[in-house]
């Protein structure tokens, strides 16, 4: 059946057309935009259709597109939230923000003493120390929760894990060298802290437990897709995936369904096979798609994180002195791939936090386009959070697009200030004013698990550049206006998929995925757009209401 | 401290890591300790079996990201997957002998030794770091991976200068004496296609009965001296005498013992460790160094010792 859906407000992101109040939807397509004098003509023309009122008092939107987030954020439900800010779960439940370790402690305390087997590991995730002045978590902290089973607390940003003695002593801890991933106290003793996947590692040797080994099951779909549904996102990405064989078949009778709210854009971690053979996988994925599964991307991890002082940094490097951080994979390597995959015809997407690593990997991609010239390419950069006006100059002229990490300026805008960046290279992180004024394709994104996904509070960390304490990054010039937040989480991201066709925006032909808000986001402003709240979404015509909200 | 868990009384697995930049000679350098590997049952994580060029006699069958050797088996492992494949290795029944852990060329190879740490069945054997020495110049110049380089040469135990044979003979001298002056404790040792004695790489097998070291060792230009060293040994009186030593001593291992028991010592290069054992010690005592090691009666004075 044919329905027209009557919205208050409409806003579609496609120029000729920017606000409307009804819009049709058949066969999972959208039939028609306009307003109630239209209805008359969609009938003579179409054919009889059924008016839906049911949103007449919500605003809809071209579904959000997330164009930077892991699968792993619907594993990390089967565990304990322990964050500093609220967290919405789910099945919609709000996990309030715990704001000292005591807390925390006192929280998985209370999960201990009620669980059916206190006997099997407790594992709790999204822990982030740096908003607790001085005291670090440790050994004891965790063994006041139990000191009969393994307790395992990792942090947000998935590369700390604090565990009690219990897991320490399993594992027999050793002096190896004094190494610098095991936190040690005044007297040489590890604290319980360990960096790196060290943690994660020691957890799963001592407990048995495979904490990764639900990465793709359909379970851990399921909830990716239903926190997916609750932040308005219809196409989300796993970036990224090495899709062992098989999993492809897996994920596509899960995604496949129409019960299953949400699109899945799945990037190819290309560097999980020699260039030849990764080539020779991704080709083999391409007849495995389907409108709602896609192996269309090819993922890059060239350096890590600002905030683990792991990112390549251009001189003068860190504001606290630390040493520059690390190569995740060798340039040269890199500039192998890129090769290889820009003649087979494979969009890459490549994760450079630092400004080095930024320059470094457009020297890669000009390389490649060189020996293998390629006008539509749309290579992107993920994070490219110290991107200078300069690079998105080059960006331009090379054709390469940009997601940026807008969500960094409000978790760690302030360490960022004090210690990783000093204040005027803080004030250029994540530029997405300067990013358009240069004229790059703009998406941004949250990285989830390591922040929340919810594109409405990414938007507004990108026109509000705010700190979690308020303190102001960079001026005018770096900010977006709330429209062009919108399309940054809309059109922007489709297109940094190459989606743009199909999805991103409400006009005729393109796929039915919509958000249903509470609120107009061009009506409220600025700094309203983070409160906004989420009724539901449409994927291909098929509405999917939220848990926890009134429709 | 609670129970000692049952993973920590199993024997362990010697962890050796080879670290050094993309064609620094990781890959030949595996490869020949794979086909040499004297009785010892390997498992070799690599970064690309494509450069490997495996000798087909040693291979059994290959199964996706997995070689089966007759000596062992090698595992490949690209990308992010270092600590996934490195538990799936520590499942396995039986363990192997010895891993190898072939790093990347952009690791920092101290965080891969950090797993050994907080595994009660690994026992980190040491680092191995290969030099380029047609290569050393352009490296350490990089503009964007010269402090990866130095972080890689600083945490070697071990230093292995490849390709030699690449560059007059003064140059890799001077690159020598240059290394020399930044780690005086660091052993070197030059190594061409890979080859070398396995003990250098991999220390000498567990179970040792003293087998008179091979002509091998004396062919690459190396000295070996072993005796039986009587009574009780003191861990850290035997630690001081062997790094007394260094540079010129590239390995030592002994099963020994003091008040507390039997013990193994394994040193290689810089790194010293001992194993507590539940075993009848045999006394058995061997170094191998430079041909700069002191003669045998000096050697033997310093760890008071009879002829093997």
């Amino acid at each position: 059946m044919s329905i027209i859906y009557q919205a208050k407000s409409i806003r579609t992101m496609d120029p000729h057309q920017p606000q409307a109040t009804h819009i049709a939807v058949k066969d999972r397509k959208i039939l028609a935009v306009g307003n109630a004098d239209d209805i008359a003509d969609w009938q003579a023309a179409w054919g009889p259709l059924e008016l839906n009122t049911d949103f007449a008092q919500r605003t809809l939107l071209p579904g959000f597109i997330e164009g930077h987030a892991h699968m792993m954020e619907g594993l990390l439900w089967d565990y304990h939230y322990v964050g500093y800010y609220d967290r919405e779960g789910p099945d919609g439940t709000i996990w309030p923000g715990l704001k000292s370790i005591d807390d925390v402690v006192a929280h998985l305390k209370q999960i201990q003493e009620t669980r059916d087997d206190p006997s099997q590991p407790l594992i709790a995730w999204g822990f982030d120390p740096i908003y607790f002045e001085g005291r670090r978590m440790s050994a004891p902290d965790l063994d006041a929760v139990s000191g009969e089973c393994a307790v395992a607390v990792l942090h947000a940003s998935l590369h700390i894990l604090n565990a009690n003695n219990f897991i320490m002593d399993a594992a027999d801890v050793k002096n190896a060298d004094n190494s610098e991933y095991i936190r040690r106290d005044d007297s040489g003793k590890p604290t319980g802290e360990f960096l790196g996947q060290l943690g994660m590692y020691m957890a799963m040797r001592t407990t048995d437990l495979d904490l990764l080994a639900a990465a793709s099951s359909p379970k851990t779909l399921q909830t990716f897709s239903q926190v997916a549904r609750q932040t308005g996102v219809t196409t989300c990405t796993d970036l990224a995936n090495p899709v062992p064989e098989g999993a492809e078949v897996a994920m596509r009778e899960t995604v496949e369904k129409d019960s299953f709210p949400m699109r899945l854009v799945v990037a190819f971690q290309g560097n999980s096979l020699p260039p030849e053979e990764s080539v020779a996988r991704m080709q083999a994925l391409q007849d495995k798609q389907s409108d709602k599964l896609r192996f269309s991307l090819v993922k890059f991890v060239a350096d890590g994180s600002i905030q683990g002082f792991s990112a390549r940094l251009k001189w003068p490097h860190y504001y606290n002195g630390a040493a520059n951080g690390l190569w995740y994979i060798e340039p040269e390597r890199l500039r192998d791939y890129l090769k290889a995959f820009t003649q087979a015809g494979f969009q890459c997407h490549v994760h450079t936090n630092g400004d080095e690593c930024t320059e470094v990997t457009l020297d890669a991609i000009e390389d490649a386009l060189r020996a293998h010239p390629w006008p539509d390419h749309r290579h992107t950069l993920q994070h490219c959070q110290m991107a200078s006006r300069a690079h998105f100059k080059r960006m331009k002229t090379l054709g390469v697009g940009v997601n940026l990490f807008s969500n960094h300026l409000y978790y760690w805008g302030d360490e960022h200030r004090a210690i990783t960046m000093g204040p005027e290279r803080a004030g250029r992180l994540d530029d997405a004013g300067g990013c358009l004024e240069e004229g790059v394709p703009l998406a941004i994104h949250s990285d989830a698990p390591v922040t929340a996904l919810a594109p409405l509070f990414t938007a507004w960390c990108a026109v509000n550049r705010v700190s979690s304490t308020g303190v102001a990054l960079g001026g005018e010039s770096e900010k977006i206006s709330v429209e062009q937040a919108l399309y940054a989480i809309t059109m922007g991201a489709a297109y940094s998929l190459k989606m743009e066709t199909e999805i991103g925006s409400l006009e005729v032909g393109k796929r039915a995925d919509m958000v249903i808000l509470g609120d107009d986001p061009v009506d409220v402003g600025a700094l309203g757009l983070k409160d906004i709240s989420v009724l539901g979404t449409m994927v291909d015509g098929h509405v999917h209401l939220n848990k926890g909200r009134d429709a | 401290m609670s129970q000692a868990s049952p993973l920590r009384l199993a024997p362990k697995v010697s962890l050796t890591i080879i670290a050094g930049f993309l064609g620094s000679g990781k890959t030949s350098l595996l490869n020949h300790l794979l086909t040499q590997s004297g009785g010892r049952k390997i498992t070799a994580l690599v970064n690309d079996f494509g450069a490997l060029n495996i000798d087909s006699e040693l291979i059994e069958a290959q199964h996706g990201n997995q070689v089966s050797l007759t000596n062992g088996c090698i595992c490949c492992s690209i990308g992010d997957d270092l600590m996934r494949s490195l538990a799936d290795i520590m499942r396995q029944d039986p363990l192997p002998d010895h891993l190898i852990i072939e790093a990347s060329g952009v690791a920092d190879p101290t965080r891969i030794a950090a797993y050994a740490a907080v595994d009660p069945q690994l026992r980190l054997d040491g680092i191995v770091t290969l030099v380029d020495a047609a290569a050393h110049a352009l490296h350490a110049q990089d503009p964007y991976l010269a402090d990866n380089y130095h972080k890689q040469i600083e945490a070697g135990h071990m230093l292995l200068l490849s390709k030699p044979d690449l560059v007059e003979d003064a140059q890799v001298e001077a690159l020598e004496a240059a290394l020399l002056a930044s780690y005086p404790a660091k052993p070197q040792a030059r190594v061409r296609h890979g080859h070398l004695p396995i003990e250098v790489v991999l220390g000498l097998r567990g179970d040792i009965n003293l087998p008179p070291l091979g002509s091998q060792i004396k062919d690459h230009g190396l000295a070996s001296w072993s005796a039986h060293l009587h009574g009780d040994i003191a861990r850290e009186v035997l630690a001081e005498k062997i790094i007394s030593l260094a540079p010129h001593v590239l390995r030592a291992k002994g099963i020994l013992r003091d008040p507390q028991g039997a013990y193994a010592v394994h040193y290689a290069g810089g790194r010293i460790d001992f194993e507590t054992l539940d075993i009848t010690p045999s006394g058995h005592f061997v170094l191998i160094g430079k041909p700069e090691l002191p003669p045998a009666d000096t050697l033997s004075n310093l760890f008071q010792s009879t002829p093997a």
